[in-house]
């Protein structure tokens, strides 16, 4: 299935709200204090958690680590992994507990609560991190600040945009020119209207309804300066919610797109009901595994955008803030994302390094004239200057407010620019509480 | 008339089988699926139940990404010692509610009942924080301890002990049994049913739990199979087959409980629910 790492917490994260909040109360008594000097000696015994990396790339990590240790012969590493699922409900346990491991895999939505419950250190801060700055691109720093909280909380590792993948049989059999795929909103929603005509509705070009990343890429403004208030029902908005309903209402959005989450709409693709849908450079192999009749037949266009300014997800290293040896803490999540251990990691998976300078490199740069290649380069090109659209403020249960109330508005039963005001008005109310 | 009755048989029948398929296609589905060469469409229109180059590769797949033997054995682990304190924990405090009195054995009955009403998610942190404080988290004990006497479980046993007539036990007490003879020598041979009930929803509870061992255990060798299977979602690409040959290993050893007790469950289910 088409599970980025952007959209994977989505759904692994629903049931943890409660328990995040729960955590941070807890917190927010207990904590404080702990920890030691980051800029000591590089010694003592760290842990180090990835999200669900084990099962693929043991080798990969067992040598950084190995690596490591003979560079810094008086730091023991100790590497967890932590599987798919539930990895919220792992995080706020160990941070209500105490036993935050000292280096741990968050993206930004994750580091948020943990930053705010002052679980992670602030690297701007302490002079031994904040020198790794620069070797960072600036958007994958940014990626990690917090709003409110003045300070990057994550070394920037892995990130990760997509191309948008259609299938060309079906192009063709609508009578759409298969080699010329749609490059902007306008051509992208008059494909579709053409799709849905010639197949009588029973082809949809989308499956998914839009979600916070695509109102960012549609250019609507999601929330105010300083991340109190959101500010995505403007009239750019509307706009984009309107030519989604005349889209449902033709049927060129697939008719179950209202329940549809990221898994599901990446399977309507795999069964070549659904035209068009975004994905990332790891799912060519799921293609060629699940699907080999669509993979014959797979062509790969840049996602539309208003912004100059593409989508991207983001991984990064947080270092605890009650880590009893910070400074082998800060060495070691620098040295896991430092640029020759950043774009090794990245020959070996289909991500990209958030290191400067990196993309300029001939991997990425130069198509060999693979498939993988093409995708690579096209997403790399892409990731210059790609943003991560999604606030890190924005909890998963806003971004369900959202699909609610565009749901809404897709049936009829709200006007767009209503189901907007709501879904603002409700998340608004829900930052406040938090 | 006749042709009525024929009628509704078939009917009876359609319904039966329209249950059957619900309730067994997706299980037959993932088997289909784990067994589907790497050549083949998963997600095809319409579904094809018969792999075409049927293979065992995908479980071998499985057992070289992570160590589902080790896995297995930790939940084995979990699971029997979940039911062994389950049934001892269970009928103990279900006989005691149903037959001996004491002050306050109303409140204490309530409490159980007040505990059901405890959703697992809202505690966790709570309970990862007390077991962190006794020093057991990332040990199997922790996984096991929050389990170990099922709220549920006492109450049926409550149910099924409560239902044999007092007549019986009296008997016993003029021929000079005190109350632990009645308890092993009378009550306890009367309720195997719903002692191997307590047995197979103990045993399921355990080896389906996920999120609190996946909490609780911090050390991927010590996880219990329901956790580490969740490894078999990659990150960057996950491979159906082998989530599909992860999942028949994990409900292989419930099917096979089932089988074994499934003499008794009937017999079980009737004998707590006749006086609910």
């Amino acid at each position: 299935m088409p599970i980025s790492r952007g959209t994977l917490p989505r759904k692994a994260v629903g049931a943890a709200v409660p328990v995040v909040l729960a955590a941070l109360t807890l917190t927010a008594c207990g904590g404080g204090g702990g920890g030691t000097s980051a800029d000591g000696k590089v010694a003592g015994d760290i842990s180090f958690q990835t999200w669900n990396l084990r099962a693929n790339y043991k080798d990969y990590f067992n040598g950084l680590i190995a690596q490591f240790e003979k560079e810094y012969p008086d730091v023991r590493v100790k590497w967890i992994d932590q599987p798919a699922d539930h990895y919220a409900d792992k995080l706020s346990a160990d941070a209500a507990g105490g036993t935050m491991p000292d280096v741990v895999n968050v993206s930004p939505d994750l580091a948020y609560p943990l930053a705010r419950a002052g679980v992670l250190t602030n690297l701007d801060k302490e002079p031994a991190s904040a020198k790794y700055r620069g070797e960072y691109t600036p958007e994958a720093w940014q990626a990690n600040e917090m709003p409110g909280l003045n300070g990057g909380y994550a070394f920037p590792w892995y990130l990760n945009t997509g191309p948008l993948f259609y299938n060309k049989a079906l192009f063709a059999q609508a009578g759409l020119d298969p080699d010329r795929p749609p490059k902007t909103y306008d051509e992208l929603f008059a494909d579709a209207d053409a799709m849905a005509r010639h197949s009588g509705g029973k082809v949809a070009t989308l499956a998914a309804t839009p979600a916070i990343e695509d109102f960012g890429r549609y250019g609507v403004r999601l929330m105010n300066a300083d991340a109190s208030e959101f500010t995505y029902n403007e009239p750019k908005g509307v706009e984009l919610l309107n030519r989604y309903k005349q889209l449902y209402t033709s049927g060129g959005l697939d008719s179950t797109a209202l329940t549809n989450g990221p898994e599901e709409s990446g399977q309507k693709f795999l069964e070549q009901k659904v035209a068009m849908n975004p994905g990332s450079a790891h799912d060519l192999s799921n293609f060629k595994e699940n699907a080999p009749t669509l993979y014959k037949n797979l062509g790969i266009t840049d996602a539309p955008n208003n912004t100059g300014h593409p989508n991207m997800y983001v991984m990064g290293l947080g270092i605890s803030s009650t880590s009893r040896h910070k400074a082998a803490a800060i060495a070691f999540a620098h040295f896991v994302t430092d640029k020759r251990n950043q774009e090794s990691f990245a020959h070996k998976v289909a991500i990209f390094p958030s290191t400067k300078g990196s993309l300029d490199e001939p991997y990425w740069t130069r198509d060999d004239g693979t498939d993988e290649g093409r995708v690579r380069v096209a997403a790399a090109r892409m990731l210059k200057g790609a943003v991560n659209y999604t606030p890190v403020v924005m909890s998963d249960e806003m971004k369900t407010v959202l699909q609610n109330q565009v749901a809404l508005a897709l049936q009829g039963k709200k006007s767009p620019k209503q189901a907007l005001d709501d879904a603002v008005a409700q998340s608004d109310r829900l930052l406040k509480q938090s | 008339m006749r042709a009525s009755r024929i009628w509704g048989r078939a009917l009876r029948y359609a319904v039966l089988l329209a249950v059957l398929v619900i309730t067994v296609g997706p299980f037959l589905w993932q088997l289909s699926t784990s067994l589907k060469g790497r050549t083949e469409d998963i997600y095809t229109f319409p579904p094809r139940l018969l792999p075409r180059q049927p293979t065992l590769g995908n479980y071998k797949g499985v057992a070289d990404i992570i160590p589902v033997w080790d896995y297995a054995l930790n939940s084995l682990t979990v699971a029997v010692t979940n039911v062994v304190t389950n049934l001892v924990g269970a009928s103990l405090a279900g006989y005691a509610l149903a037959r001996l009195r004491f002050r306050g054995r109303r409140a204490a009955a309530l409490a159980f009942v007040l505990a059901l009403l405890v959703p697992l998610e809202s505690v966790v942190v709570a309970q990862f924080t007390l077991m962190r404080q006794l020093d057991l988290n990332n040990t199997l004990i922790a996984v096991v301890l929050p389990g170990c006497v099922g709220a549920m479980n006492v109450l049926l046993m409550r149910n099924a002990f409560g239902q044999l007539p007092y007549e019986t036990e009296e008997a016993a007490v003029i021929d000079g049994a005190n109350v632990w003879q009645r308890f092993v020598r009378i009550a306890l041979p009367s309720v195997k049913g719903t002692l191997a009930v307590v047995a197979i929803f103990s045993f399921m509870g355990s080896w389906d739990d996920f999120l609190w061992p996946l909490i609780v255990l911090s050390d991927s060798s010590k996880f219990t199979l329901t956790v580490g299977l969740n490894y078999l979602h990659g990150t960057f690409s996950n491979n159906q087959r082998l989530v599909a040959a992860g999942t028949i290993i994990a409900v292989a050893p419930l099917i096979a409980m089932f089988a074994c007790l499934q003499r008794y469950f009937f017999r079980g289910v009737g004998e707590g629910a006749v006086k609910g």
